[in-house]
């Protein structure tokens, strides 16, 4: 699927890059092959055929609870941590600044970082961040902080993002300074699970691509609820699993295990689905709950990544930014694998936390008046 | 890391853990464009009583005021104290120690690590 997609979209492309391509494709097609038409339940050999290999491959945990699980939390953040160390640097040069898939229309030609843009204004238009934009937005999950730049150009917002590589931190700052965002824009390390800010901080809570790695759902939504504002709204778009028909109670069995294969390659936890996400956010209170699904949407971002990246001038470049591709690529027929069977999803989730009528009160009133009101402190969150 | 940042740390999963005292290894000025109307919004979003203390504690100069001065968003001293105080100076290396439980949690050329 992927070798066929790379060369009919190679149109206006030179012999070298049609060769490339080819080439790449090929590899693509050998990997997908072994993977699906000679797998069997107990081949490792097809499955170490796509598998990626990081620089740091931590000790596999017991697999107790489930098939999906593989790594326990603490060594899910230090090799999340490790994995956006060692890549940020290449992902930036080959791939810009933000680490997201695209947005297409159907038809719509576009590069691939275009795209990326469009998919934060897109969601914010859905969410109906247009409508009421945010003065203070926190980034989860912000990476080297294209999104926070994004809005922060769009709305005239304060931010904050955390992430936990300092890598990634250090350069989400130097970028945002370089931008003119150094003042209104502030990155850290930190565990989106336990974040370091007080209750009811921001306006807008934005985690986009960033749900996918939270070993704990219910305290992933319970933090983002907590530090949002009373009025403020949270947008999610991750990579989910398909919502559970009624009678279901869990995956099929052959379900799991693509998605086992697919987390052992990128340090992720177990998946929930679209409605797992709405159902917490119901859970902690949250009102006006919408979800969508936009798996058709970002389908083409990856044949447009991989096109853009054979533009090198040299055969170092070629390598470089080509072995970086090929990883990311051959890990794509397990996520395409999964789209087409309808397993994996793109999806969005978004709610409000509603204000009590004290806190809309004091709300309108400051902003009718000039001199300075501070409004009452909060109600404690519910439990 | 500024101090308008240390302004909004808190130690996570504490009930008093704020605000967080500074131990200094590398700290820096740095010089950054004033513009008011940034600092004046600042003002309603700040901790600032907290701010106040953790500037004496860098024994930085001029001190601020103790409280926001009613007429802030005309007093142009005043705002420019606190630019200074917000924006333009850095602890590059150093840590930051919880008030509650003695934590401390490191500052990393510029960056602190919350975790």
């Amino acid at each position: 699927v992927v070798s066929v997609g790379l060369l009919a979209s190679s149109s206006a492309g030179d012999m070298r890059t049609q060769a490339t391509l080819l080439l790449l494709g090929c590899a693509c097609q050998c990997a997908a092959l072994r993977a699906t038409a000679f797998h069997k339940p107990t081949s490792f050999h097809a499955t170490r055929a796509v598998e990626v290999r990081l620089s740091v491959a931590p000790p596999e945990a017991p697999d107790v609870e489930s098939v999906q699980e593989l790594r326990s939390p603490e060594e899910l953040r230090k090799g999340i941590a490790k994995f956006y160390d060692s890549s940020s640097g290449i992902w930036e040069r080959v791939w810009g600044e933000h680490m997201h898939h695209g947005y297409y229309n159907d038809n719509e030609k576009k590069n691939h970082q275009e795209a990326q843009v469009d998919m934060i204004n897109e969601a914010l238009k859905w969410a109906g961040a247009d409508d009421n934009p945010p003065k203070s937005v926190l980034d989860v999950g912000c990476g080297i902080g294209g999104s926070s730049r994004v809005i922060a150009r769009k709305y005239g917002n304060t931010g904050a993002g955390i992430t936990l590589s300092p890598v990634q931190a250090g350069r989400a700052q130097a970028l945002s300074d370089a931008a003119g965002l150094g003042d209104a824009l502030q990155f850290q390390v930190a565990d989106a699970l336990d974040m370091p800010f007080e209750d009811n901080s921001f306006d807008l809570i934005w985690s986009m691509e960033s749900g996918e790695h939270m070993p704990d759902k219910r305290q992933f939504i319970s933090e983002l609820s907590r530090v949002c504002k009373p009025g403020g709204r949270i947008i999610v778009v991750a990579w989910c699993h398909r919502d559970l028909l009624p009678g279901e109670t869990q995956l099929l069995p052959r379900e799991e295990r693509l998605l086992r294969r697919i987390n052992r390659a990128y340090y992720l936890p177990r998946w929930c689905s679209v409605a797992d996400y709405a159902k917490l956010a119901s859970d902690f209170g949250l009102e006006q709950i919408r979800t969508d699904d936009w798996t058709d949407r970002v389908k083409r971002f990856w044949p447009a990544v991989i096109l853009s990246a054979f533009r090198p001038n040299s055969l170092l470049g070629l390598f470089r930014s080509g072995f970086t591709t090929i990883r990311g690529a051959l890990v794509m027929p397990l996520m395409i694998r999964g789209q087409r069977r309808g397993l994996v999803k793109f999806g969005l989730m978004t709610a409000v936390k509603p204000e009590s009528r004290v806190e809309a009160a004091a709300r309108q009133a400051s902003a009718v008046s000039s001199a300075p009101t501070r409004p009452p402190p909060p109600p404690p969150p519910p439990p | 890391m500024k101090l308008l940042t240390h302004n909004m740390l808190i130690s996570p999963n504490t009930r008093n853990g704020f605000p967080l005292a500074i131990e200094v290894e590398k700290m820096k000025t740095v010089e950054s464009e004033f513009n008011a109307e940034f600092v004046a919004r600042m003002v309603e979003k700040l901790e600032y009583p907290a701010l106040v203390s953790t500037a004496a504690s860098l024994a930085l100069e001029p001190p601020l005021p103790a409280e926001v001065p009613a007429e802030f968003r005309d007093d142009e001293p005043f705002l420019r104290a606190l630019h200074h105080v917000l924006l333009e100076v850095e602890i590059v290396e150093g840590q930051l120690v919880c008030p509650e439980t003695g934590k401390k949690f490191p500052i990393k050329e510029g960056i602190p690590s919350m975790l």
